[in-house]
């Protein structure tokens, strides 16, 4: 176990490098910089414009300036933001730690609503899996960031009196924060919860078929041990995977929700710093980001080991 | 709705020239502000604005970008200024004279100090302009003051200016924030931590979500200014800033779209919205190197073809006008009814054109490339493509991200059309030696009209301001003539709502917020 771990950490390195790479390199190679973008409409002289490329290290050759941007990120220094002139690094841990709250807090959100109607669809068919399955498809087919938008104009025009843009950081007042990070939270979670809730109910109709848990029920099982023991159980390795991966999905759709609530993590961050060519800051946003991603995934791994017993590392 | 007393008067330039101008070193200018304002101001409260940008930048001398103009405007303050009827008025300079066509001596406010503690002299307007024209400091103004020959500091007080030639959008500029704000001389990391001698003083800044400001108890005006602070909230989504105004989560803020703006203040009759003045043209630019539109006959098809009135009652609901390469709040600024060649619809004489170039069949001009992210522009670049294709032009539109749309107009690198707005400038000189021959910019888009170049290069030395509007139209005229460049409308830059216990701000034309400086809170 210890060692499919070290393994799989080992090999995160290299993958990173490669991110690194391509993000640094696709920021490049797309058309318009931050010296002319920031310039707008203004006209401005070429001989300007190439003495502040000239100061921000941009007329330098790629690999060169790859090379220090890496050397300084091996060392914890991930350059110094163009637009906002403060080290990134500064900025990027504290969106982190934001954007990794909002996260939780919609993946508890979607998880809960998936397994809970995913569920209830396999169990009580009928009616409820007709009202279930029609609910998932209308969510599946309105994006996130149309039901944060609806959110948004529905308490700002008609329910004023309910802040919406009060963010409050955790450490001020944590009952604030949650209350404020509860609406994209939801606008957040509803599409995610769609894959888990089918997934769910795909996989418990398919261990409601297997043999043992017709034995099971044979031998007069009661139905809840039957439904905890051996359906949902069994049923729950399909659904950790979907969820593990859907928490990349999460992390995506931060980049609109939070833009569209104000939220200082960093999906907004990354929006801005696209906008504005920001290098220095997509990179080291990227970067953060396909750490937790890779992390992500060899949590997920650890995790079928503990729930599949026929999953074995050793 | 109050009346803000800025009736449709002309922009800056009415100061006579040689003469002594001597201004009463007023404390607050409430001679300038409407009525309503004159109630006894409360001191003290908090301005919350609603902005959607992040400045990009604080030091005045290299930032470039219209989203930091906002920040600058509190921070630091010129030698002149901007009053609310857009005309030029003192403000670290008590007056100035002019011996001659290219000179300027200007007098200092005494007893003046930065937000550090040091004081302002005339020191530190001979830095301010020498590092602007230092080419290691890469100052977007650089080009603005080329025209400066010598900054001389006579003493303390006073500071004699020369050009190299008369400029008559010196001033303009001179009163322009962040344009011509003082810097103080020997502080470093202005970006970071600015500091100036304006009504506020920074005090912190979380990017993309707050950027606060405090008043600065020396600031030299007399009892301004009234707010104890000033907070900046950063909504980049349209939607949440309206829904941020009606909740009351900011106290003000500006739509980008005139329908929006209308349709908040609908909503409480507790809202104030400024009407706007038209400060900025929606073009369509040309690129008249090579391919169809290097021929005349083609361009004023195009011109013929479309029915900018019709635009803009769409685009807009009709808060603005039909424009022209000058917006009407400068000198010369076209009023947006006035004749102009090739202005009148007429698809059949535009078909004959087309005909005549021969292209009898019709034309594909290709992609007319316009700014995704401002739906204003693509609205009116659908409407384009309809009235074009009636006289049998076709293109295809595609919208772009900012950014490159802007490197490939900057160079241009656009296969045929290409739209993007102009933002506010200070003198209708700026907007027109874009498309002087010599230019970078002119040799971009494919200019070479010496005769136009001539033309523009005289208006700037135009320093009677009728003369200057007579040689803005003509030059005008001559652009449509040749359809160099197809100006659809002008609107306003941004459309400013608020509520109305924040009192004494008037909104001025540039779009920049320096009556924040007499608002108090009234709640």
């Amino acid at each position: 176990m210890i060692r499919m771990v070290a393994t799989r950490l080992a090999l995160t390195l290299p993958i990173l490098l490669g991110v690194s790479i391509v993000a640094f390199v696709l920021m490049r190679t797309l058309p318009g910089d931050f010296v002319q973008a920031s310039a707008g409409t203004t006209a401005v002289s070429e001989e300007v414009l190439q003495t502040a490329r000239h100061n921000l290290g941009l007329d330098r050759p790629l690999w060169r300036q790859y090379a220090t941007w890496i050397g300084g990120a091996v060392t914890g220094d991930l350059g110094t933001s163009f637009a906002t002139h403060r080290p990134v690094v500064g900025e990027i841990f504290p969106r982190l730690a934001v954007t990794g709250e909002l996260t939780l807090i919609a993946g508890l959100m979607a998880m809960t609503l998936g397994v809970a109607t995913g569920l209830a669809s396999a169990r009580l068919r009928g009616t409820t899996d007709w009202v279930v399955r029609g609910f998932n498809s209308l969510l599946l087919a309105v994006p996130n960031f149309v039901i944060a938008t609806l959110i948004v104009l529905l308490f700002g025009l008609y329910f004023p009196e309910v802040g919406i843009f009060n963010y409050v950081a955790f450490a001020t007042d944590p009952r604030g924060n949650l209350a404020s990070l509860l609406l994209p939270g939801i606008s957040l979670a509803l599409t995610v919860s769609v894959t888990i809730s089918e997934n769910t109910r795909a996989a418990v109709l398919e261990v409601a078929s297997q043999d043992y848990v017709m034995v099971a029920r044979a031998k007069g099982l009661r139905s809840s041990t039957v439904l905890l023991h051996y359906l949902v159980r069994n049923a729950l390795t399909p659904v950790i995977t979907v969820t593990g991966l859907q928490l990349a999905a999460l992390l995506g759709g931060s980049i609109l929700i939070e833009t569209i609530f104000t939220i200082p993590g960093m999906g907004q961050y990354l929006f801005d710093s696209i906008s504005n060519r920001d290098y220095p800051a997509i990179q080291a946003i990227v970067l953060v980001a396909a750490t937790i991603v890779l992390l992500m995934n060899v949590v997920v791994d650890i995790a079928y080991a503990r729930v599949d017993a026929r999953v074995s590392y050793e | 709705m109050p009346d803000h007393g800025s009736a449709a008067s002309p922009s800056s330039g009415d100061l006579a020239r040689r003469s002594l101008l001597r201004f009463a070193v007023a404390g607050p200018v409430l001679g300038a502000l409407p009525a309503f304002a004159q109630s006894a101001p409360k001191r003290g409260g908090r301005l919350t604005i609603g902005a959607d940008a992040d400045p990009i930048g604080l030091d005045p001398t290299t930032l470039a970008a219209f989203s930091s103009y906002d920040f600058t405007a509190l921070l630091y303050s010129g030698l002149l200024r901007w009053n609310a009827d857009m005309k030029v008025e003192p403000d670290l300079a008590t007056c100035f004279e002019q011996p001659n066509d290219t000179t300027y001596v200007f007098k200092l406010r005494s007893g003046v100090k930065f937000h550090n503690g040091q004081v302002f002299d005339a020191e530190d307007v001979k830095y301010t302009f020498d590092r602007i024209r230092d080419p290691a400091t890469a100052s977007p103004n650089a080009a603005i003051f080329a025209s400066i020959k010598a900054v001389t500091v006579i003493d303390p007080l006073t500071v004699r200016f020369e050009l190299t030639a008369p400029n008559a959008a010196f001033l303009s500029y001179i009163a322009t924030n962040p344009i011509g704000v003082i810097v103080p001389r020997g502080v470093a990391d202005l970006n970071t931590k600015p500091v100036g001698t304006g009504p506020f003083i920074f005090e912190s800044y979380q990017p993309n979500q707050v950027f606060t400001l405090k008043a600065n108890p020396a600031y030299y005006e007399q009892g301004l200014p009234y707010l104890g602070e000033v907070a900046f909230r950063f909504f980049k989504d349209q939607a949440s800033l309206t829904s941020a105004l009606r909740s009351k989560a900011i106290d003000m803020t500006w739509f980008k779209d005139p329908k929006v703006s209308a349709q908040i203040v609908r909503t409480s009759p507790d809202l104030v919205s400024a009407p706007g003045k038209t400060t900025r043209t929606f073009p369509v630019w040309m690129n008249l190197k090579s391919g169809p539109l290097a021929d005349v006959r083609v361009r004023r098809a195009l011109s013929l073809a479309t029915d900018r009135k019709a635009c803009l009652e769409t685009v807009l609901g009709g808060s603005g006008k039909v424009a022209a390469m000058v917006p009407e709040s400068h000198v010369g600024g076209y009023d947006g009814v006035g004749e102009m060649p090739y202005y009148k619809t007429d698809i059949a004489a535009a078909k004959k054109l087309l005909a005549e170039a021969g292209h009898p069949g019709g034309i594909d001009l290709g992609d007319y490339i316009c700014v995704a992210a401002n739906p204003l522009d693509v609205a009116c670049a659908q409407i384009l493509q309809q009235q074009w294709a009636e006289a049998g032009i076709k293109v295809a539109i595609k919208p772009m991200e900012t950014a490159p749309l802007i490197t490939m107009w900057v160079k241009g690198e656009f296969p045929t059309l290409l739209s993007i707005a102009l933002s506010w400038s200070p003198d209708p000189d700026a907007i027109l030696s874009r498309i002087i021959s010599t230019s970078a910019s002119g040799k971009a888009l494919g200019m070479a009209d010496t005769q136009l170049d001539s033309m523009i290069i005289d208006a700037r030395t135009l320093l009677d301001r009728t003369k200057r509007a007579a040689a803005y139209l003509d030059i005008q005229r001559r652009i449509n003539d040749q359809a160099y460049v197809l100006d659809i409308y002008q609107y306003p830059l941004r459309w400013e709502a608020w509520w109305n216990y924040a009192k004494g701000y008037v909104p001025l034309a540039a779009n920049i917020r320096t009556f924040v400086r007499t608002t108090w809170i009234d709640k």
